[in-house]
This record gives C-alpha cells, sequence and structure tokens, in this order.
C-alpha cells in the first residue's frame, strides 16, 4: 500500500530456453496426450460394448420381425360350419384337408397327422376369423394364408440347419421334403410379422405378440405419470420454496434421496403386502403395477424438480416479489415455466427408468400367462420387461428370437422417450 | 449513533424543505446472529433521489430492502426498529408486504426482466395488483411506464419481442418501468447500473432525475461519482452503521465525518 | 489523513505539494531580493530577480498542468478536491506575487540611479514586514496550520497601516519638494505593490483555511482605513 514498497529485489530473470524446463513443458504436453488418449479409448470401449449389445440383439431378433406362412385354397365346408354357430365351425379340419390335398401320396393317418403339423395351431382362428367376419364364404373356396408351425418356420429361416444329423433335428428329412415341395409350388411366404405386434401371448411362438405387453406397460406408465408427476412437483416446490430449514424438512430431504437409491425389488415387496396385502387391489394389474413404479420414479422427479427449480435465477423471483407478487404467483407463473423443461426431462428419464423395470412387476404378478390384451388399468396384463423374461425362460426355440425381438421393441421405446426429452428440453430452452 | 437532521444544511439552495415520505428509526437487522444493522435512524424525503454510498458489506442494500420488505422473505432474517411510510408503519399488522412492494416499487443491481414479452414484463404488475379494468386500460398503463422510463420510442414496435432480448441498458430500463407501472411512491434502486456501460449509466442517471419530479428515489451505489452526479441526500454507511447523512453537495466537498472523508476521496486500506 | 489506496494518487497530490513549495520558496526568494536590491541600490540583484521571475512562471504554467490531469483521471473528493483546487490558486497567486517582486526590482533599478533618500528605510521596513508575512502563510500551508493561517489573516492590517502612513509621508514630501515626485512615484508604486503582496497573502491564508476546514473564512478581515487625501491637501 504504501508508497515506498519499491525496494524489493526485482525477481531473477527466468531462463524459458533452459534444457530442465523444456523437458519439463514436454513431459506436461505428453500427459495431456495420454489423458485425451484414455478418455477416448474409455469411449470406444463403451461403444464397442453397446454396439455388440444392440447388434447381437438385432442379429438374433431380426428373424423374429417376420413370419413364415402357406397359402392354402381352403373350401369352407357347409357341413363343417354352421352360420349360426360361427365360431364353433371345425376349421382345422379344413384347413387340414387343403394342405393334404397337395400330399395325394400320404395316406397312413400317422403320417398324415406329421404332415398337418406343418401348420400353426393357429391356422384355424387365421380361417374362423375370415369366415366370422365374412359368413358369405360358407360353400366357397378361400385363399388364405396361414402361419406355419414353429420349427418350420425355423427351418425356413435357416435356423435349423438340413445337414444336422437327422436324429439331432426337431424335423425329420420326409418333413423336410414336403415341406420343400409346398415351397416349391410357390405356396411358402415371409411377409412382415404383424402378429408380434397386435396379438396378445401365447404357447405356441408363432403366435406370441407383444400386443399385451406394450399395452400394459402403456397402462402402468400412464398411472404412474398421473400420480408421480404432480405429486413430485408439489413434493418438490414445498421442499424448495416453503419449507421451513428445519430438522424434520432435512430428514425428509435425506429420505428422498436415499428413496431414490433403493433397490426396486424392495419396492415391488412393499406393493405386494401393501396394494395387493391391505388395499386388495387385483393381482396383475397395471394400476397396481404403475402405483408401485411411482414410488420409485417419485424420488426421481422429486430431484429432478428442486435442480429444475433451484436452477430459476434468483434474481427472477425477487423480480417478481418485488412488484407484489405473492409466493404462490411467484411460483406458478414463473418458476415453474422456467423450471419447466427440467422437470419434463427428469420426468421423462424416470418413465424410462420405470418402463424397464421388472423385479416390481415380477412380485405383483405381472409376469402372469395372458393371453389377452388387457381392456383397462384393472385387467391383468403383463409389461414390456416381464414379458421379456416369460419368453426368455420359455423353452421353444422360437421364443428366443422373440425374446431379443422384444428387447428391441423395449429398447426402441427406450430411446424415443429420451429422444423425447431431449427435443422437448431444446424446445422449451429455445422460447425463453 | 447521532441522527444528522437535514435541516443542518439549511444554506443550501435547492430542494427547499422536502416533505418526508419515509422514516426511519432505530432499525436494526440481524441475520442469524450476525448484526448486519445497528441502529440506523434515517429520514427519506418525498420527491428527492437520496443515495446510499459505503464500501461493500455495509448494510446499505440490507437496509434498502428493509424499506419495501424485501427482507421478509430472507430466512433467518430478524428487523427490529420502525419503519413509516407516509406515517404508516410498514411492519405493522395492517400492512400487506405483497401490497407494498407496489407502493415503495424496487429495481435491482442486474437487469432482470421477466422471460416474456415487453408488454407482459410491464403489464405483469398492474395485472397482479388488479390495477386495470380493460385491455384498453391496461395498455395505456403498459404506454406511459413505458413513456416515463424513456423506453416506449424504442420499442413501440416489439412490444411482443421478449424483453430479454433487449440490450442491457434497454432491460434495465424495462425493469425501470415495470416498477413504475404499478404507480409506487417510493423506487427503491440497488446499484442499478452496476451492470452497464457509460451510455447506458447516462440513460438511467438521466431518467432517475426526472423520475424525481414524481417519486422518492433511494438509489444505492458504489460509484460515489453517480450518487453525486444523481443525488440529492447522500447517507454514508459504514459496518452497518450510519455515519453520515446530508446534503449530497456538502457530502463531496466537506464531510463532517472522518470515515466519510477517507471513504470518499479513496483512502480505505 | 492515511494514503490513498491508489499509491499513484498520493504520489501525484505529493508532487503538486511539493511544486507549491518550489514556488513559495522561490516567490519569497524573489521578494526579499527586490528588497535588498531596493535597499542596497544594486542594479545587478534587481535584473537577477527579473531574470529569475521567468522560472515562476514556468512552475506556476507546471502546477495548473499536474492538477488539471489529476483532476480529470483521479475524480479527487471532498479534501483532495478542496487542495486540488487550492493548488490552483495558490499557484497562481504566488505567480502574481513573483510579478510584483518583479515590478519592484524594476523600480529598484530606478532608484538606484536616483539620488539616495532616507524614505528607502521606511519602504525596506514595510517590506520586511510583508516578507514575514508571506513567510509565514507558507508554513501555515505547509503545515496545514490553520491558526497560523487565521493570524497571518488578521496581521495583515498592520501592512495596509504601514502603506497607509508611508502614502502619507511620501505625499508629505512630494508636496514640499516638486522635484522628489518622480522618485516619490515610483516609492508609492513600490510601497502598493508591497500592499498588494499583503493582500494576496491573505488569499492564500483563506485557502490554507479552506483546504482544512471546508469552509470560506468569511469576509469580515480586518482592513485599513481607505485613505482620505483631502485630509491632507489643505
Amino acid at each position: 500500500m504504501s508508497v515506498q514498497d519499491t525496494d524489493i529485489p526485482a525477481a531473477r530473470p527466468v531462463d524459458w530456453r533452459d534444457p530442465r524446463i523444456l523437458a519439463r513443458i514436454r513431459r506436461r504436453h505428453a500427459r495431456d496426450g495420454w489423458l485425451k488418449a484414455a478418455g477416448l479409448v474409455a469411449l470406444l470401449i463403451a461403444f464397442a460394448l453397446l454396439a455388440i449389445l444392440v447388434g447381437s440383439l438385432v442379429y438374433r431378433g431380426h428373424s423374429a420381425f417376420t413370419q413364415t406362412m402357406v397359402t392354402l385354397q381352403v373350401h369352407v365346408d357347409p357341413k363343417k360350419v354352421k352360420p349360426e354357430r360361427l365360431r364353433r365351425g371345425k376349421y382345422d379340419d379344413m384347413v387340414e384337408a387343403a394342405l393334404l390335398s397337395h400330399f395325394p401320396e400320404v395316406r397312413s393317418r400317422a403320417d398324415r397327422r406329421k404332415l398337418t403339423k406343418i401348420l400353426s395351431k393357429g391356422a384355424r382362428l387365421a380361417l374362423r376369423d375370415r369366415v366370422t367376419a365374412d359368413p358369405a364364404l360358407i360353400g366357397q373356396t378361400v385363399t388364405i394364408s396361414v402361419p406355419v408351425s414353429d420349427p418350420f418356420d425355423q427351418l425356413n429361416k435357416g435356423l435349423i440347419g438340413r445337414s444336422t444329423p437327422e436324429e439331432r433335428r426337431i424335423v425329420d428329412d420326409r418333413a423336410i421334403a414336403w415341406f420343400d415341395r409346398l415351397a416349391e409350388k410357390g405356396l411358402i411366404s415371409r411377409p412382415f410379422n404383424t402378429a408380434l405386434f397386435l396379438e396378445a401371448d401365447s404357447r405356441f411362438p408363432e403366435l406370441a405378440g407383444l400386443a399385451g405387453a406394450i399395452r400394459g406397460s402403456a397402462y402402468a406408465l400412464l398411472v404412474c405419470f398421473l400420480i408421480s408427476f404432480p405429486v413430485g412437483i408439489a413434493a418438490a416446490i414445498y421442499l424448495e420454496e416453503f419449507a421451513p430449514r428445519n430438522r424434520f424438512v432435512d430428514i425428509v430431504e435425506v429420505n428422498i434421496n436415499n428413496l431414490a437409491a433403493v433397490p426396486s425389488v424392495v419396492f415391488g415387496l412393499l406393493a405386494l403386502a401393501v396394494f395387493l396385502g391391505w388395499f386388495g387391489l387385483p393381482r396383475s394389474a397395471p394400476l397396481v403395477g404403475g402405483m408401485t413404479l411411482a414410488l420409485m420414479t417419485l424420488p426421481t422427479i422429486i430431484i429432478a424438480t428442486r435442480a429444475a427449480v433451484k436452477a430459476v435465477p434468483p434474481s427472477i423471483r425477487e423480480a417478481a416479489l418485488g412488484i407484489g407478487a405473492s409466493e404462490t404467483q411467484v411460483v406458478f407463473s414463473h418458476v415453474l415455466p422456467l423450471a419447466m423443461p427440467g422437470i419434463l426431462t427428469g420426468t421423462i428419464i424416470g418413465l424410462a427408468q420405470a418402463l424397464g423395470e421388472t423385479a416390481p412387476l415380477l412380485l405383483i404378478g405381472m409376469n402372469a400367462f395372458i393371453t389377452e390384451p388387457p381392456g383397462g388399468v384393472l385387467d391383468p396384463a403383463t409389461a414390456l420387461p416381464t414379458q421379456i423374461y416369460i419368453w426368455a425362460d420359455s423353452p421353444e426355440r422360437g421364443f428366443v428370437s422373440r425374446t431379443a425381438a422384444a428387447i428391441c421393441v423395449l429398447l426402441l421405446f427406450l430411446v424415443t422417450m429420451n429422444a423425447l426429452a431431449v427435443i422437448l428440453r431444446r424446445r422449451f430452452e429455445r422460447r425463453w | 449513533m447521532t441522527m444528522l437532521q437535514p435541516d443542518e444544511a439549511e444554506t443550501e439552495t435547492e430542494a427547499p424543505t422536502a416533505e418526508l415520505k419515509m422514516t426511519a428509526r432505530d432499525v436494526d437487522v440481524f441475520y442469524g446472529t450476525n448484526h448486519a444493522i445497528k441502529s440506523i435512524s434515517v429520514d427519506i424525503p418525498d420527491k428527492t433521489v437520496t443515495a446510499f454510498i459505503g464500501p461493500s458489506g455495509c448494510g446499505k442494500t440490507t437496509f434498502l430492502r428493509c424499506l419495501n420488505r424485501m427482507n421478509d422473505t430472507i430466512r433467518n432474517c430478524r428487523v427490529t426498529g420502525e419503519i413509516r411510510l407516509d406515517g404508516e408503519d410498514i411492519y405493522g399488522r395492517d400492512i400487506d408486504p405483497v401490497q407494498l412492494r407496489a407502493r415503495v416499487g424496487m429495481v435491482f443491481q442486474k437487469p432482470n426482466p421477466f422471460p416474456k414479452s415487453i408488454y407482459d414484463n410491464v403489464a405483469y404488475g398492474p395485472r397482479i395488483h388488479g390495477l386495470a379494468g380493460t385491455r384498453a386500460e391496461l395498455d395505456e398503463i403498459v404506454e406511459r411506464a413505458l413513456t416515463r422510463a424513456a423506453l416506449w420510442q424504442e420499442v413501440r414496435d416489439r412490444l411482443d419481442a421478449p424483453g430479454t432480448g433487449l440490450s442491457g441498458g434497454q432491460q434495465q430500463r424495462l425493469c425501470i418501468a415495470r416498477a413504475i407501472a404499478t404507480a409506487p411512491e417510493v423506487l427503491l434502486m440497488d446499484e442499478p447500473c452496476s451492470a452497464l456501460d457509460l451510455i447506458a449509466t447516462a440513460q438511467i442517471e438521466e431518467l432517475i432525475d426526472e423520475l424525481r419530479e414524481s417519486y422518492s428515489v433511494v438509489i444505492v451505489t458504489h460509484s460515489m461519482q453517480q450518487a453525486a452526479r444523481v443525488s440529492q441526500k447522500t447517507a454514508f454507511f459504514h459496518l452497518g452503521v450510519l455515519v453520515e447523512y446530508g446534503e449530497t453537495s456538502r457530502m463531496f466537498t466537506n464531510p463532517s465525518d472522518q470515515r466519510t472523508q477517507d471513504y470518499i476521496t479513496g483512502r480505505f486500506g | 489523513m492515511g494514503p490513498h489506496i491508489v499509491s499513484a494518487f498520493d504520489k501525484e497530490l505529493m508532487a503538486i505539494h511539493a511544486k507549491i513549495a518550489e514556488m513559495g520558496g522561490l516567490a519569497e526568494e524573489l521578494l526579499s531580493q527586490a528588497l535588498e536590491a531596493v535597499e542596497k541600490r544594486d542594479p545587478g540583484l534587481a535584473e537577477q530577480v527579473i531574470q529569475r521571475d521567468k522560472r515562476l512562471d514556468r512552475l506556476e504554467m507546471e502546477v495548473d498542468e499536474l492538477t488539471v490531469k489529476v483532476m480529470a483521471l483521479r475524480q479527487p473528493m471532498a479534501q483532495d478536491l478542496r487542495f486540488l483546487v487550492a493548488a490552483l490558486k495558490i499557484s497562481s497567486t504566488l505567480e502574481r506575487i513573483g510579478d510584483l517582486a518583479k515590478n519592484i526590482a524594476r523600480r529598484g533599478i530606478y532608484l538606484s540611479q536616483a539620488r539616495r533618500v532616507n524614505l528607502s528605510a521606511s519602504i525596506v521596513r514595510m517590506g520586511q514586514r510583508t516578507l514575514e508575512q508571506l513567510t509565514e502563510v507558507l508554513d501555515a500551508y505547509s503545515s496545514r496550520d490553520t491558526a497560523l493561517a487565521v493570524a497571518v489573516w488578521r496581521r495583515d492590517v498592520e501592512i495596509d497601516e504601514l502603506y497607509n502612513s508611508l502614502f502619507r509621508e511620501v505625499l508629505t514630501y512630494m508636496m514640499e519638494d516638486p522635484r522628489m515626485i518622480g522618485l516619490g512615484s515610483q516609492l508609492l508604486f513600490i510601497a502598493k505593490n508591497l500592499e498588494r503582496i499583503g493582500d494576496h497573502t491573505t488569499h492564500i491564508a483563506e485557502l490554507v483555511y479552506y483546504v482544512v476546514e471546508g469552509e470560506p473564512l468569511g469576509d469580515d478581515r480586518p482592513k485599513g482605513e481607505p485613505l482620505a487625501l483631502d485630509g491632507l491637501t489643505d
């Protein structure tokens, strides 16, 4: 401060060309290079792992997106189906007859039964639906494509090798010959597997679809959103804006943060005890699933909302208070709109987590075998991850590719939701 | 702590004994156990610019924020003493801070327009206080406030544009327009030019000088030159105490307290 | 009074103070040399005074420049502002004192060629009083001693009275002996110059008071009676 402070000796001049200094600089630059390289390698490893995961799923699952069909000319025999009892007709007889007509040389009962194994159990359902929709078809001949059974579907997709010794194959040489005859006649086709998305679960892989699981997941997520979004925001706003600073509130805060780290299976047990045990809500219902998922999503939404609310600049709050806005007006006309992008992002990420959650849903019975898509939140249903769990557990070969396909569908939903989060954030941030 | 009455410098030619708008008596402010403001008594005359100066952390902003009860929003903040607006105790039971803040407007250090349109920024106050019955009335209030804030000419064609898109000086004038849209009696300004450049500062200072005709203005500033330029009364705060209060022209040529002297001549070490 | 946070400001103020001090010293010296030249009838010394006054003029300009620069760059307040304003005024006052001393020296050259009169002694006595006043006011300035400044300010009346009596004396001589008129009027001018220097000294005293106290000294200074000529002529 003082004026006389000029007697300090000047610093010794530094020789920046000194070899020791130069070597030091080189070492520092080398370290920078190493750090960058390590980061890049880590990134590449992560990327490669992701690529392997997605690649193997697509490789294993892609065949499930198509289905082998056989096209048959079926005579709808008036003796076997009565117009007044359309759903009770002997459709399997008619479809089998249409198939057998291509193989007049096969006569023995055993052989004929073996031949008809080419057809899926669902073949008759396809015919039934056609006739039910249009009873005028009775007495006429219709051309219809019906799914083949799982072993022949696998054979057609090359998943069962013809070079494998016959005794280790599920289809023997004769059956292959029959199937090839059909193929030669141009009756075998492989269109996109719409059943995968339109049908519910089935014991037969060629008939099993994800419709029930997708709808069950959608209901569960809807319930989860309707509960966790308003409750989460309300709790976060109270904690951020109104809560007094005391021990009780501190404990609440710590517990919310801990709640986010509780293993999901614990929530499942809780739901089993409370929702099913005490409240007596139905098992396997998306309502219960959604409530359970809401318990898990709540902490995520509360934490995200609090962070977003905290990030609203205090100057905006002061500006509003300064012209006489009440606390409610400050929250609803300034803080919440500004925090909304962050809140929505957090919510969607929380919901995406909930979408992929399996363990709690298993505990409340959403892994039941249900062949009908749920009609409401109280109907029994499965969810996407539990459906994957069920299929992965099934012995039939056809479920292997379907499991992979279902995982692909689930991942697709997750990616879509995350993309939505990004888009929402961008859109809202640009507005301000 | 002695109070220096304004009549001590009655030889001054300007501002012939303006009426008192606000009076503070023995105001203490505590943040928890920290005694931030110590027994401050000050009179704020009407239609006059009063400047609060002092080193950082001297309590001038804290005291300013007592005048419209902005300190209520700070946890652990306790205000004792008596502050009156037109003779009415603003910490009294029958005064609602929400209404008080419409009567005692505030402009902040950093321009802080809402991320809304220019129109909505100015209309916000009148809307929440229900000052306009019809859209036409609201339009008129907005235009008047923007005109008084010397911003109307610049923004009349883009009232729907976001307020955050204006330049720093324009934003601050928008904030002033927003504050005066609720027809306040007192305007508090907390270092309103600290984030602005020279030209914008000069425009705001010119504006403050014009606002003096209608409002009682209290301005906290770090710049002594600014205090000297815009104010008629100056109060010097130091370590939570009001050291000296008097006519600005006297404070800057011949302050009576050594601490004031040291501060305004740049001698604090 | 502590140092400024910006030490360069202090250095500049000190530089101005040093220049004023130099001007004061020089003005004192010029006055005393001029008086000596008158007393000893030394035209060489008088010539020296005339030459050295140029240095005083230059110093005044330097003080002006420095002061304006400091005002523009530092925006001084309160005491500093008063110091700088006073510096401007004191420097110009000292410069004028220098001019008056120069004028006395010029007249000294004339007197050295004229015949010796014993009136010169009275002039020199008045000059010594004025010089003392100047020295004291400069001391008051350096030591910020307002009491001393006020004392100088009050004592100026003595110089006024000395001037009045000298005036009467010279006038009487001139009435008695018309050959004395040329010489007498030179003496009167010297006396008048000294009286003016005395006034400038009180002005400096007022400025010292203003710098330290922040208020003007006021205008009720005791002054000598205005001189009535009619009392002498009859």
